[in-house]
């Protein structure tokens, strides 16, 4: 059994802002900024354009 | 926060670079990368009777729509054993992963903590894509890619479920009225966004969640056909004398941690509320219209009617700051995340109702919406044009996959643009380390440690096989943090299973010996 669940690697990563704290203490409201968009609107060009099309699922719950 | 909860996901499954692809063995194969042992199925089926209805009866069947009964026939021409085509595995954290329905579902385990479910979540992602990748080397051809998102943008949705503890006193219908006006109105922070109409008009438009236009009535027990805003399944998976499980089906798969934690954080105080029998006192006239209007208003006001003056329309924003007030009321100052999700959810709505780009990095539909928006602009591309929807449908999609080299949402993660409220590496422990102080504990440790001997398991027993006797322990008094601890460190104490069943003899859980 114990060979049958393996344990995957741990990847990690830079992460992002964690848990922005205010007065209180605790996480509140997201300080973030609007984007700069210019890398992320290269890799949207590389999306397929009938990517959508294509994706045929079957109903679930 | 004072409640056990769980977050169940459908994911989506392609394959790039082929013409077609069988989600039937896909989705089985993809759960069968978890693990490099051959399966051995142990899910035990016999617990489950999702055919209970709340209301106190029970169904012959549940419903399918029409394509599904067709792809069901089909299905039967298999020659896979069902327990094979499930493919269901408990995983150390004790979540179940497995094939549902043509979709890999995980569900995590039972959780007290909001941010720990938040990472239970978000581990699920990451198994997933792990996954992906462990069986696009095993093709010949193509790349796996998995979604997180709720719609094939053709009328097949499928499920991100959430799951709350409930005292079985409440009166059943009590739970549905008090529900409604929040659940039609809770997609302003919680939805995850939409290109287009699949229903109706097929409008090309944008609507704030991607589940919304799929409920068609008040309360049912389907969950396929006819979608109800109150889903009526009585399947507790604890003491029926004293517990419900309330199943919600109305959510939208969040990609963003803040809309995972607010969605579930507000749903919890709001079953508080319900339980203490303090209910704001607003009854929409039309709950399922209410649900769909609401996802596709594009002067995002968000108005709704309700009972009261004829023409009486509140914006959805108010209708959640009702229930907002009496949970600020009643339960500020309980513990730390409830005071979380009482100023995350207060901030949200002000947010909302003042200039919604605030929250751009926070809430799904919004992040969503100014990515498709600056690409529309870039591109120059029309919501007339059936061709540029795609097109924009298509990155909706890709917002939604779950690879971090690929997927949009995370591009944006990477880029520090998104709200994170779990570190990655409180995720990579989630993998495989179970949410404490529940029993998913105890059932994620007891296969760790004595998996070897485990017959068969279930959300609330797990079946031992010790000195040739099968030794079944009931999970269902679980619930209450006395027990769930003591048995716990029984378990955590254990040198040899023989042990360990001896111990809990002695405790409430009192293991039976089956035929």
């Amino acid at each position: 059994m114990n060979d049958q669940i393996c344990s995957f690697e741990r990847k990690q990563r830079p992460t992002g802002p964690l848990r922005p704290g205010d007065d209180e203490g605790g996480p509140s409201r997201p300080k973030v900024d609007r984007p700069d968009t210019q890398d992320l609107m290269k890799r949207m060009r590389r999306v397929d354009p009938n990517q959508a099309r294509r994706y045929r699922q079957r109903t679930g719950e | 926060m004072n409640r056990l909860f769980g977050i169940e996901t459908e994911y989506g499954i392609t394959i790039e670079g082929v013409d077609k692809i069988d989600v039937v063995e896909e989705s089985m194969q993809l759960i069968r990368c978890y693990s490099k042992a051959d399966f051995v199925p142990l899910w035990d089926y016999r617990l489950e009777n999702p055919r209970k209805d709340a209301r106190g009866f029970e169904v012959d069947e549940l419903l399918n729509d029409t394509d599904e009964k067709v792809h069901l026939q089909q299905d039967r021409k298999r020659k896979i054993p069902f327990k094979e085509l499930k493919s269901d595995l408990i995983i150390y954290n004790g979540s179940r992963f497995y094939n549902d329905h043509t979709h890999p579902e995980y569900s995590t385990g039972e959780c007290l903590g909001l941010f720990e479910l938040v990472a239970q979540d978000k581990a699920g992602e990451r198994i997933v894509s792990i996954c992906a990748e462990r069986r696009t080397e095993a093709l010949s051809d193509g790349r796996v890619v998995m979604y997180k998102n709720n719609t094939d943008f053709e009328g097949h949705s499928y499920g991100c479920h959430e799951n709350y503890l409930m005292d079985r006193s409440t009166p059943f219908d009590q739970i549905v009225q008090s529900l409604l006006p929040f659940f039609a109105t809770r997609q302003i922070y919680g939805g995850a966004g939409k290109v287009g109409e699949e229903r109706g008009a097929k409008a090309g438009i944008y609507q704030i969640s991607q589940r919304s236009e799929f409920f068609e009535v008040i309360a049912s027990i389907d969950t396929m056909h006819k979608r109800p805003l109150v889903n009526t399944r009585d399947e507790p998976h604890a003491d029926p004398e004293r517990y419900r499980r309330l199943h919600v089906i109305v959510g939208d798969s969040n990609m963003s941690e803040f809309a995972t934690a607010l969605k579930v954080g507000a749903t919890a105080l709001v079953v508080d509320l319900i339980e203490s029998n303090d209910i704001p006192d607003v009854v929409l006239k039309d709950p399922v219209a209410a649900m769909r209007n609401i996802a596709r208003d594009q002067t995002y006001q968000w108005l709704v009617e309700v009972e009261g003056s004829p023409n009486r329309l509140v914006p959805a924003v108010d209708i959640q700051r009702a229930y907002l007030e009496r949970a600020d009321a009643r339960f500020r100052g309980q513990d730390d995340e409830t005071d979380w999700v009482l100023r995350a959810w207060a901030q949200t709505l002000d947010a909302l109702e003042d200039d919604y780009t605030g929250l751009i990095g926070s809430l799904d539909w919004v992040t969503k919406k100014f990515l498709i928006d600056q690409f529309r602009e870039a591109e120059n591309l029309s919501w007339d044009n059936p061709d540029d929807v795609i097109w924009m449908q298509s990155q909706d999609l890709e917002y939604h996959n779950v690879d971090r080299d690929n997927g949009l949402y995370y591009l944006l993660e990477a880029e520090g643009q998104t709200l994170r409220l779990v570190e990655d590496a409180e995720i990579a422990d989630a993998m495989s380390t179970p949410p404490v102080g529940t029993r998913a504990y105890f059932r994620g440790r007891s296969l760790e440690k004595f998996g070897e001997h485990v017959k068969s398991i279930n959300w609330d027993r797990v079946v031992f096989g010790v000195n040739g006797k099968h030794e079944a322990v009931d999970l269902k008094g679980m619930v209450d943090a006395d027990v769930v601890r003591s048995c716990n460190e029984i378990l955590d104490r254990a040198d040899s299973l023989e042990q360990f069943i001896a111990t809990l003899r002695e405790t409430e859980l009192q293991p039976v010996a089956l035929a």
